[in-house]
């Protein structure tokens, strides 16, 4: 069973999505923040990280880098309200990046399309033109 | 000294005769006597300057009779010259009937006389040019308490065309009035004055005689009255226009030269046309440049068609003094009317950036906002989805239920509702986005000249030094050329604003390279007005702080917004005490496609 790790300081986001990821047969871990997604991690690696961008504290982007220097090429979707970070190029670092919608099905396909995706590890994965 | 007549004559300065002036023992029909220097024994001493003793005075061969005299009844006569430096004042002549020789002592009294005479002459010369010189200053007086009388342009010009043409004052018969177009550089005829006949001419000088004593009046009712615009002299004049060429013809030279042309034979010179002497309908006329602030103004063209009396020095002297007035008249109407022009325009500008910096400041605020309520929205949305799902799994394990269908449909109605707001949301932060810009290719130098230009009559008024060093051939941008007017429009104002007693203001453009490989181009806007204070500095991009704060504020929050929606950078440098610097980076290359979304 995959398993996906919610990063989200919103608790009904996290639910909402918890809920919705199981029904599709994934195994769903939750942080409310960077520090409480580097205790996670510490422990267990998920397959997928799902990150809210605007964050008190440590903001989604940070904790990318984060997690991208210290824990490995972990595929992370990028989440924000609207889809004003798009031309902020620290954003290419990431997997994908989805606008958060009360529709979840965009998001739904990009988590399947991520782990569709060949494994490679190279820097071609990065690229923005994936999305 | 025995003598039975004596005879003053003076050189008469028009016609250059020696008129007799004084006479005591000659008959009254003398007084009509004018001599040309040289002519008779009187001209031989007025031209030769020195005295002349004749005992026999009609056997001289240098003697001219002249009944009026009634010569015949003198025998002998001393004639000496009035001194003066150059040429002679004139001649005294004394007569004695008995034949007699006149000897070196009275030859020398009367000399003496002479030179009494020549202190009295001077003085009176002297106090006729006083009065000339006092009652020319009066009719200019009068002129220019005439037009300050009136703030429009075209009773200002007529009463001073009223001036050169008055028989008081400039004494022409004609006068026409040029002006040069700013722009197009063509010369257009814009008010004639003078009679349309020589019987209009007759009548409108009777007429004028009859007002004397209350010329200044006069002219200022006539004025008002805009009668002038039925003549066919001042419709004939409208329809002239001219493009100031060099070489071409006499009107454009005198703009060119800046300087005055007597024409005395209009047909042969060569800068006059046939066509143009024939429309004047005559030989001879004058032209004056009208300057002010060593520009040229225009031109006005004299002449004396009716009484085809020459144009003398003088007369051209007395134009050049009212073309003066005339300058200031048409230069201040022009700057009034700029001023307003320049002043609405330069308001509405400004009016349109503090209403898009309170726009931006709302949208920011708003955007702020909409980004609050999505998340709640995303949870209300997504639980509504599922809160459906799950009813449609209650109803497929408990068959159809009215109240299940009935709690399925208001799910429904809510995630519709959701979607809904979504959309809303989504449109609003694009709009308030306010990125919309319309770009075209341009030249970033024209635009400056031309903001710069709505602040000519400011920077005048404020006496404010401006240079520009605008880098020539500076490639094409694409630029939305209203923003960045706008943009241009709020700083040169914030420096005009810290310049309250004037200095200076240094605009330059110029390509440069950054970062060592993107090019872009760079207005930098450069006052010496001191600087704003640390803390205001400190918020000069924080569209709440400088809107509060100044009442307008300073607009920079929005003009950096423009400049970033061109993809560019805008950068204040502030150094208390001297001035502030800004400079406006804008970049040569297209924005990347995922900037503009």
């Amino acid at each position: 069973m995959k398993t996906i790790l919610v990063v989200d300081d919103e608790q009904n986001i996290r639910f909402l999505y918890k809920e919705e990821l199981e029904d599709d047969g994934y195994q769903v871990t939750v942080a409310s923040n960077g520090e409480e997604t580097f205790k996670i991690l510490d422990k267990q690696i998920p397959d997928l990280i799902i990150l809210d961008i605007k964050m008190p504290g440590m903001d989604g982007i940070e904790v990318m880098r984060k997690i991208k220097d210290e824990k490995g090429d972990i595929p992370i979707i990028l989440c924000s309200a609207y889809g004003q970070y798009k031309q902020d190029f620290r954003v290419w670092a990431s997997d994908a990046y989805v606008v958060k919608s009360a529709d979840l099905r965009e998001l739904k396909l990009t988590i399947k399309e991520i782990f569709n995706r060949p494994k490679v590890n190279g820097p071609g994965q990065n690229d923005p033109s994936n999305y | 000294m025995h003598i039975d007549a004596c005879a003053i004559y003076l050189v008469n300065e028009s016609d250059g005769l020696l008129h007799l002036k004084a006479a005591k023992g000659l008959p009254e029909k003398a007084r009509h006597i004018n001599l040309q220097i040289g002519q008779g024994v009187t001209g031989w001493v007025a031209q030769h300057g020195t005295s002349l003793a004749l005992s026999e005075a009609m056997q001289d061969p240098r003697f001219v009779y002249f009944p009026e005299i009634e010569e015949e009844k003198f025998n002998s006569m001393l004639s000496v010259p009035i001194p003066a430096d150059c040429p002679t004042l004139g001649v005294i002549n004394v007569h004695s009937i008995a034949r007699r020789m006149f000897s070196l002592e009275e030859t020398q009294v009367l000399e003496t006389i002479a030179g009494q005479v020549t202190g009295c002459l001077r003085n009176a010369i002297q106090f006729h040019q006083n009065q000339m010189t006092l009652k020319e200053i009066q009719i200019l007086y009068d002129i220019s308490l005439a037009v300050q009388s009136t703030l429009k342009l075209e009773h200002g010009l007529w009463i001073i065309l009223s001036a050169i043409t008055m028989g008081e004052a400039g004494g022409f018969n004609r006068a026409m009035l040029f002006t040069l177009g700013e722009k197009n550089q063509q010369l257009q005829g814009i008010m004639g004055l003078g009679p349309d006949s020589h019987e209009d001419a007759v009548r409108i000088w009777t007429e004028l005689d009859k007002k004397k004593g209350n010329l200044l009046q006069w002219v200022i009712n006539e004025a008002q009255r805009d009668l002038h615009r039925d003549s066919q002299f001042h419709n004939f004049v409208c329809g002239l226009n001219y493009s100031v060429i060099p070489n071409d013809n006499i009107l454009s030279e005198t703009v060119l030269q800046k300087k005055p042309f007597n024409i005395t034979k209009a047909r042969e010179h060569p800068l006059v046309s046939q066509e143009f002497a024939d429309a004047l309908g005559v030989d001879s006329f004058a032209t004056v440049p009208l300057i002010a602030h060593e520009e040229v103004l225009g031109v006005i063209l004299v002449d004396n068609r009716y009484d085809q009396k020459p144009i003398t020095e003088e007369n051209l002297r007395f134009l050049a003094r009212f073309t003066v007035y005339a300058s200031w008249v048409i230069e201040n109407s022009r700057l009034f009317s700029k001023l307003l022009d320049t002043n609405r325009e330069l308001l509405s500008m400004k009016e349109q950036l503090v209403q898009a910096e309170r726009l931006s400041a709302l949208g920011e605020m708003a955007a702020e906002v909409a980004h609050e309520i999505k998340n709640p929205l995303v949870s209300i949305g997504g639980f509504a989805r599922r809160l459906k799902d799950k009813m449609a799994d209650l109803s497929q394990k408990w068959g159809d239920n009215e109240d299940l269908k009935s709690a399925a449909n208001y799910s429904d109605i809510i995630s519709g509702e959701v979607e809904r707001l979504e959309r809303l949301l989504k449109n609003t932060l694009i709009y308030s986005k306010s990125g919309a810009i319309e770009t075209e290719e341009c030249q970033l130098n024209k635009l400056v000249e031309e903001v710069l230009y709505l602040f000519k009559a400011g920077l005048y008024e404020k006496n404010i030094n401006l240079i520009t060093s605008l880098e020539a051939d500076l490639p094409l941008l694409n630029l939305d050329q209203q923003k960045i007017k706008q943009v241009l429009i709020n700083l040169f104002y914030n420096a005009l604003e810290s310049l309250t007693l004037g200095g200076l203001l240094k605009v330059e453009t110029f390509q440069e390279d950054y970062a060592q490989k993107q090019k872009m181009i760079t207005v930098r806007v450069e006052d010496n007005g001191g600087g704003v204070p640390q803390e205001v500095f400190e918020n000069i991009f924080n569209p709440f702080f400088t809107t509060k704060h100044t009442g307008t504020g300073l607009g920079l929050s929005i003009c950096r917004k423009i400049i970033e929606n061109h993809g560019g950078t805008i950068r204040v440098e502030n150094q208390l005490g001297k001035g502030v610097t800004v400079y406006l980076h804008l970049p040569l290359q297209n924005s990347p496609d995922y900037y503009k979304n």
